[in-house]
């Protein structure tokens, strides 16, 4: 074995051929199995909107979708991708390329200030709202136990969600 | 009035790096790459104490796509770095003092070829014994840890004669006060690019709090002219103080420089913590004392701050605990003893409050137990001791005429939640073992970094080839709302519209030196430069404008686009066309110092913002487990620059109390961290953050003061503690005097036998 197959390195190590769609776009990638999804997205395919913190889960930076459900891309390999639908905060936004209402109501609430924690915790709403449109505080609470936001004091972050909440229970 | 979007109107805007960051768009330093990159990573010492007998790099260099592996034989200036001291080792020669403690550094084609070869460092080490704790490190036969002892700094303030002021007492109170090393926690680990250019000069893009400081450090250490390095600082995602020292950037530049090729480093969080600085753990004992009547008389304190390895802001952190343990109170009789003391734990340094949360908790803490021994109310014990507007400054030094501090404390009282006091437990059927109580606490928090340590300030205003109005600061936007809040007052004091504006900063190639991005300084040094440069930037603007238009200057004014005539608030003539016209480039500057007073105290402030919080808490006497439930904040810091951005910084700055109070602590043993990542190490979530954050700000100034907004960054932090330590009291009778507070303290074996009845009746 060599030096680099040991290290799981790309370089010379064994690649596999992985599908999957990331952010609506089919996509065939040559990764080593034992490498995580997140350093996929953010060294290979350059998705930096995904964050890199404490790489244990624990964070929610690296939150990404996997059909529709928040995952954390630091503890999935990549083979566990194969056949999966990928959303990243790049994929978030409305057709016509503007932003989705969580976006617009973080934006106008003050939900974040360094915002390093902010793509995470609004694939985390997203994921939350997409399943139960009208949760109670608690729903969102438990939504959202998992992104650390060190900045906000997570004030400006649930009047964020409250607004989102509204706008989407006012459209139609 | 209350602090929110509804009563904020026009001024509660969106920020203008904001749809970046919620679209992930955004590149943080670290998330940058470059062609031909190579990754760095540093070897750091297993032992928080030990001589180097040997370094052997030879198997890692051999390993290929190593491109260089670097110890301190290949430091081309000075081996050592540190913002007040140069004393910690870029690279250690001959002796390790902690475990972040970096003996060499390389530089590979991947990253885990980089971990590979440092696997292939070979150091032979001979342990040393560990001094692990600040007070044994005091004693006589502690082994030496610098060869100047292990007292980084010992700062002594007295006034009166102790001995009589307390023999006058009749109630005095003494009490030892722990504080947790807590960690920063900024959700951005260390990184950054670096990226040797084809000049030879060297660009570095990793986040700082002071770009000249870094570029300064950074001649020193690879011996290049400062000119030769440009610093590329902003966005950050996070710093709160624990990123204004240097932490990757030796290794960074020294690579690039070696390898000639753009190198990443990007810290684990395993590494950040292990490297990183830490709040000082302190350990403050206070005896305090009054007359009969609750007048206090004598007040003596000893502080003990573990500062670690190395000195960093150590000796300023202790000056300002110094002062701030006497805080906003009168007393003849003062003696504070504060010691900084190396030890072989982890690194401690600048943290949000500098130095004013260990003291405010200790002193705060005295003031509730002296109201108790006098059968008083403690807040009426607060404002019988109170500083009065034109008092002098704690060390007796000249500030500025407040009435901050009657103010935040009349404006707690009348609070709606201070109101509830006498009967908190009433509105709501609980288990009986839940304890709900109040708690309020209040502080005076120095700005600046105060007498005898340069700070300097200024900006530039420009107008552009391309009509935009260039504000241009050497600040940075490490999450705080900086940009966000220059906008708005350009918008304000300027009539410009944002599409008028382009914001500069966080660059040293462009930007002049404005001083550093910390001590809740920026925002009123923002303010300053403005003022300084309105009138002769807009006279600029408006006589060259009405050379153009063969208007008189007096009927010409900037607003949103242009420039208008007052008269008929027609546009005349666009930015655009004013920047196109013939001349020299329109330009302002201005520098000068953050106010000090007239004092010879080291560290001693002349500007300070003050804050009362009021807090209710739920003990549950099961768990031992403490429960906010609701906060109130009065902040007299002077007009509200930014309301989003006030309300962001007073909120976030109380959830890291927050921490501070309940959760946190980087617990060492031996010298070795025992919270190595977040799933030990516990910051609030959105679950532990229950409630309201309530904040009241209190604009109005004394006549005359021409200073303006007071910094509020980190305020928000400093008061939190002792009013939950209050609040406990009040609900359950204990008294806490460890941080952050242990549940076992607060278990109750009444409490279980109340639960098993609960039980058993269900
Ligand atoms: S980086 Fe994945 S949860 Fe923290
Ligand atoms: S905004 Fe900085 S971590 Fe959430």
């Amino acid at each position: 074995m060599s030096k680099h197959e040991m290290l799981g390195a790309p370089r010379g190590a064994k690649q596999r051929e992985l599908a999957c769609t990331i952010n609506g776009e089919d996509m065939k990638l040559e990764v080593n199995g034992a490498k995580r999804l997140l350093s996929v997205l953010r060294d290979d395919l350059a998705l930096t909107g995904t964050k890199r913190s404490c790489e244990i889960g624990r964070c929610g930076a690296c939150m990404v979708l996997v059909d529709g459900k928040p995952i954390n891309a630091c503890l999935t390999m990549a083979y566990q991708c194969a056949g999966k639908q990928i959303t990243t905060i790049e994929g978030i936004g409305a057709a016509d390329g503007g932003i989705e209402p969580i976006q617009r109501a973080f934006l106008e609430e003050g939900g974040f200030q360094c915002g390093y924690c902010t793509p995470g915790m609004i694939i985390s709403v997203k994921a939350l709202l997409d399943r139960s449109p009208d949760p109670s505080e608690e729903e969102v609470e438990e939504a959202l136990s998992g992104n650390i936001c060190r900045c906000t004091g997570y004030g400006g972050i649930k009047r964020a969600v409250q607004r989102a909440i509204e706008w989407r229970r006012e459209a139609p | 009035m209350l602090l929110k979007r509804e009563s904020s109107g026009k001024r509660w805007r969106i920020r203008p790096d904001g749809l970046e960051k919620v679209t992930g768009s955004l590149a943080y330093l670290t998330d940058m790459s470059a062609a031909g990159m190579l990754y760095g990573r540093v070897l750091r010492s297993p032992h928080p104490h030990a001589l180097i007998l040997r370094i052997c790099t030879e198997k890692a260099r051999q390993l290929e796509g190593v491109h260089a592996v670097l110890t301190h034989l290949d430091v081309p200036g000075l081996n050592r770095y540190g913002i007040a001291h140069q004393d910690q080792p870029v690279f250690c020669e001959n002796k390790v003092r902690y475990v972040g403690d970096a003996v060499a550094a390389v530089a590979a084609e991947t990253a885990e070829l980089a971990e590979l070869a440092l696997t292939l460092i070979e150091v032979d080490y001979e342990l040393l014994p560990i001094v692990d704790d600040a007070e044994r490190a005091l004693l006589q036969d502690a082994p030496l840890l610098h060869p100047q002892g292990n007292i980084l700094h010992h700062s002594q303030f007295h006034r009166g004669q102790l001995g009589s002021g307390f023999s006058a007492c009749a109630h005095i109170v003494e009490d030892t006060y722990f504080t947790p090393r807590q960690m920063h926690t900024y959700m951005e680990t260390e990184g950054g690019l670096f990226v040797p250019q084809e000049d030879g000069r060297l660009t570095v893009y990793s986040p700082t709090q002071h770009g000249f400081m870094d570029r300064l450090q950074l001649s020193r250490i690879t011996a290049m002219k400062q000119e030769r390095i440009r610093i590329v600082s902003s966005p950050i995602g996070g710093s709160f103080g624990g990123k204004d020292e240097l932490n990757v950037q030796p290794y960074g530049a020294l690579l690039a420089l070696k390898t000639n090729r753009p190198v990443k480093l990007h810290h684990s969080r395993w590494e950040s913590v292990r490297a990183g600085l830490k709040r000082h753990p302190m350990k403050i004992s206070m005896k305090t004392g009054t007359d009969a009547s609750g007048r206090l008389l004598a007040h003596q304190v000893r502080i003990i701050a573990d500062t670690g390895a190395y000195a960093t802001l150590g000796a300023e952190v202790l000056n300002f605990t110094v002062e701030h343990v006497l805080g906003p109170y009168r007393y003849e009789h003062v003696e504070v003893d504060g010691y900084s003391v190396y030890t072989n734990n982890g690194m401690s340094g600048e943290f949000r409050g500098f130095g004013g949360n260990q003291a405010i908790f200790a002193l705060e803490g005295q003031l509730d137990r002296l109201a108790e021994k006098l059968g008083m109310d403690p807040w009426e014990l607060r404002r019988m001791n109170m500083r009065m507007p034109d008092d002098p400054g704690p060390f007796g030094q000249p500030i500025v005429v407040t009435e901050g501090a009657m103010q935040v404390w009349n404006a707690a009282e009348a609070s709606d939640l201070w109101q509830e006091r006498g009967a908190p437990n009433r509105e709501e059927e609980r288990e009986p073992w839940l304890k709900v109580g109040i708690g309020s606490a209040f502080t005076m928090h120095g700005g600046g970094l105060g007498v005898g340590i340069p700070d300097p300030a200024g900006g530039r205003l420009s107008l552009a080839a391309d009509g935009r109005i260039e504000a241009i600061f050497g600040y940075e936007e490490f999450g705080q709302g900086l940009l966000a809040t220059l906008e708005l007052m350009l918008i304000e004091q300027f009539g410009l519209a944002a599409s008028d504006i382009r914001m500069i900063i966080g660059d040293t190639d462009l930007v002049p030196d404005s001083g550093s991005t910390t001590a809740s300084r920026a925002t009123s040094m923002m303010w300053k430069t403005l003022q300084n440069l309105k009138l002769p930037f807009t006279s600029q603007l408006l006589e060259r404008a009405a050379e153009l238009l063969g208007i008189s200057v007096d009927k010409l004014a900037m607003g949103a686009g242009g420039i208008y005539e007052t008269a008929g608030n027609t546009l005349l003539l666009s930015y655009k066309e004013l920047a196109e016209a013939e001349g020299e480039r329109i330009s302002c500057s201005t520098s000068f110092l953050f106010p000090t007073s007239d004092t010879s105290r080291t560290g001693a402030h002349f500007l300070y913002t003050y804050a009362a919080v009021v807090v209710k808490v739920e003990i549950n006497q099961l768990t031992g487990r403490v429960r906010v439930l609701d906060q109130y904040h009065a902040v007299a810091a002077g007009p509200v620059m930014n309301p989003q951005g006030f309300l962001g910084q007073i909120e976030g700055g109380s959830s890291m109390a927050l921490g501070f109070t309940l959760t946190e602590d980087a617990l060492m043993q031996q010298g070795q961290y025992m919270t190595k990542n977040l799933d030990t190490y516990l910051v609030p979530t959105i679950v532990e953050h229950r409630g309201a954050v309530t904040v009241e700000p209190i604009e109005h100034l004394p006549q005359g003061d021409s200073y303006g907004p007071r910094g509020i960054g980190e305020v928000g932090s400093v008061t939190l503690a002792p009013a939950i330590a209050a609040a406990i009291h009040q609900a359950v009778g204990i008294r806490v005097t460890k941080l952050p507070i242990e549940p076992e303290l607060l278990q109750n074996d009444c409490a279980f036998a109340f639960a098993e009845e609960a039980v058993s009746k269900r």
